[in-house]
């Protein structure tokens, strides 16, 4: 049996402050929800495990010619976070100097309000 | 499946246009049923590829749309999505259409435009083919995307911005041979180096423009091809995709999609790297290069940075690389793109692309990457 975590649960569960991941209960393989099949093993019986949040960036970016609706934020940094416990995921860097980002800073997950939307960030480890 | 053969081109100047991508659409298939010298009434089918028209021009349904505008409105159509490597995945099912003996002739193409719209709207529209919930709620832009690869590519390998700048400087020199091109001047290193940052580390110079154009092909039959005045085969076309969010994939610093298409292409083709004379290849940023010409097996992981600094992928160089100009001169119109590289390597193979023709080329590679290295369709074609 395979517990599905929806978008709409991992993202009630970060705007609470916690990350969900999903483990798989043959393989063992690691992953961001929601997925129905594992990728690696093809079996359907996922466990959600809690991310405890903490990583480092292993890529960033400064976006200076930002999407329509975002100018007042620009510029700002958005990376890709390695999680301690293997997964990836996209945030929003903030409380973070522009000039002191670089690949291997350790972060933390904090999760980021938009009108109703929670947006994945990370601050200062 | 039977053999198929591209047998006509055609492709709009590229650039800012006033035109809707139906009447786009309709110039370049009218230019490529003409190469062909075909009558209009053998096409079969249309395959029809746009992006963001939905959103753009307000219009869906945009297949009868441009057969009625091109005046085969009884032809049957279809719309293709596979963000920026929409008119490449069609393509392919032209391909296996005519292949498979369903059809003898099929006009496949696509359209796109967007100057029409402000820049930040454009950005916009350009995002939402990366996810919406976990990518475009954090602000990220595909300039932003590619920054994310280009880092990790710097960090793993130690490519550097210098080397991204050589890409851009061969293919705005390539360009400027390419009367359809949008961009037709030479630049230079220290141009892309003081050029406006974008999305960091990718500055303005390493970005492929926005783009309004449309480009079409006709594909046909063996028994109808080789009726024709100056035929290029279709040796393979394979597609292969990728997690769609960047979390989930395993190296950011490799196009695995990329990789797994190139390899289907060479094997359906009886072909490898080391026989391909001819490469139109996704440069929608440097770096999209550079791990391009790593991933379909060109050079090794890692050094795509040190050839474009050598001048290897330049015309005259081993192996040329988008002599059309690419997406980076060439301009790049979403859903025409993957069509507009095909018509190049046509032309290309055809002798045709005096003045930028690579002298004797008989093996042609297309390579077309979608969203966030989602998609990725590699086709192969041969003169004989
Ligand atoms: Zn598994």
């Amino acid at each position: 049996m395979s517990k599905v975590i929806t978008l709409k649960a991992f993202f009630e569960e970060a705007r609470a402050g916690r990350l969900t991941g999903i483990r798989c209960g043959r393989c063992g393989e690691l992953a961001i929800p929601p997925k129905e099949f594992c990728p690696a093993c093809h079996e359907r019986a996922w466990e959600p495990v809690p991310l405890v949040g903490h990583g480092a960036i292993a890529s960033f970016t400064v976006i200076r010619i930002p999407p329509r609706g975002r100018a007042a934020d620009s510029p700002y940094a958005v990376a890709l976070v390695r999680l301690d416990e293997g997964v990836s995921l996209l945030g929003r860097i903030v409380d973070i100097p522009l000039d002191a980002l670089k690949v291997g800073l350790p972060v933390r997950f904090r999760p980021l309000l938009q009108q109703d939307q929670t947006v994945v960030g990370f601050g200062p480890a | 499946m039977r053999r198929v053969a591209v047998i006509g081109v055609g492709v709009t100047k590229f650039g800012k246009h006033e035109r809707t991508c139906a009447e786009l659409f309709a110039e370049a298939a009218a230019d490529a049923i003409q190469d062909a010298g075909v009558s209009p009434r053998t096409i079969q089918a249309i395959y029809f590829g746009n992006v963001v028209g939905g959103e753009g021009e307000r219009q869906l349904h945009m297949g009868p749309q441009a057969g009625s505008v091109l005046g085969l409105p009884a032809v049957p159509t279809t719309r293709f999505e596979t963000a920026c490597a929409t008119s490449h995945s069609a393509f392919r099912h032209a391909v296996m259409e005519v292949g498979a003996g369903i059809s003898d002739v099929v006009l496949v193409g696509g359209a796109e435009r967007v100057l029409n719209l402000p820049t930040d709207v454009a950005t916009e529209y350009f995002a939402f083919a990366s996810d919406a919930v976990f990518e475009q709620s954090t602000g990220i832009t595909f300039p932003g995307v590619f920054a994310l690869i280009a880092r990790a590519h710097m960090t793993k390998h130690g490519t550097t911005e210098e080397q991204m700048a050589h890409v851009a400087v061969k293919n705005h020199r390539h360009g400027a041979l390419n009367p359809k091109a949008q961009f037709q001047k030479e630049i230079t290193i220290e141009d892309v180096l003081a050029s406006a940052k974008v999305a960091d580390p990718l500055k303005l110079y390493d970005c492929c423009p926005f783009t309004d154009g449309a480009a079409a092909l006709v594909v046909a039959a063996v028994d109808v091809a080789r009726k024709s005045r100056n035929p290029i085969w279709v040796l393979s076309s394979a597609a292969a995709s990728d997690s769609m969010c960047l979390h989930d994939k395993k190296d950011l610093s490799r196009a695995l999609a990329t990789e797994r298409a190139a390899q289907a292409a060479y094997r359906q083709a009886g072909r490898g790297p080391e026989d391909v004379d001819v490469v139109e290849l996704h440069d929608c940023f440097t770096i999209a290069e550079i791990v391009a010409t790593e991933g379909l097996g060109f050079f090794e992981p890692g050094t795509g940075g040190i050839a474009a600094e050598k001048g290897w992928t330049s015309l005259g160089g081993k192996l040329p690389v988008n002599p059309s100009g690419g997406l980076k001169a060439k301009g790049h119109p979403i859903g025409a793109t993957g069509a507009a590289q095909i018509a190049e390597i046509v032309t290309q193979l055809r002798g045709e692309a005096d003045p930028r023709q690579v002298d004797g080329a008989r093996v042609g590679l297309a390579h077309t990457l979608g969203g966030n290295a989602a998609t990725v369709l590699v086709s192969l074609f041969g003169s004989e």
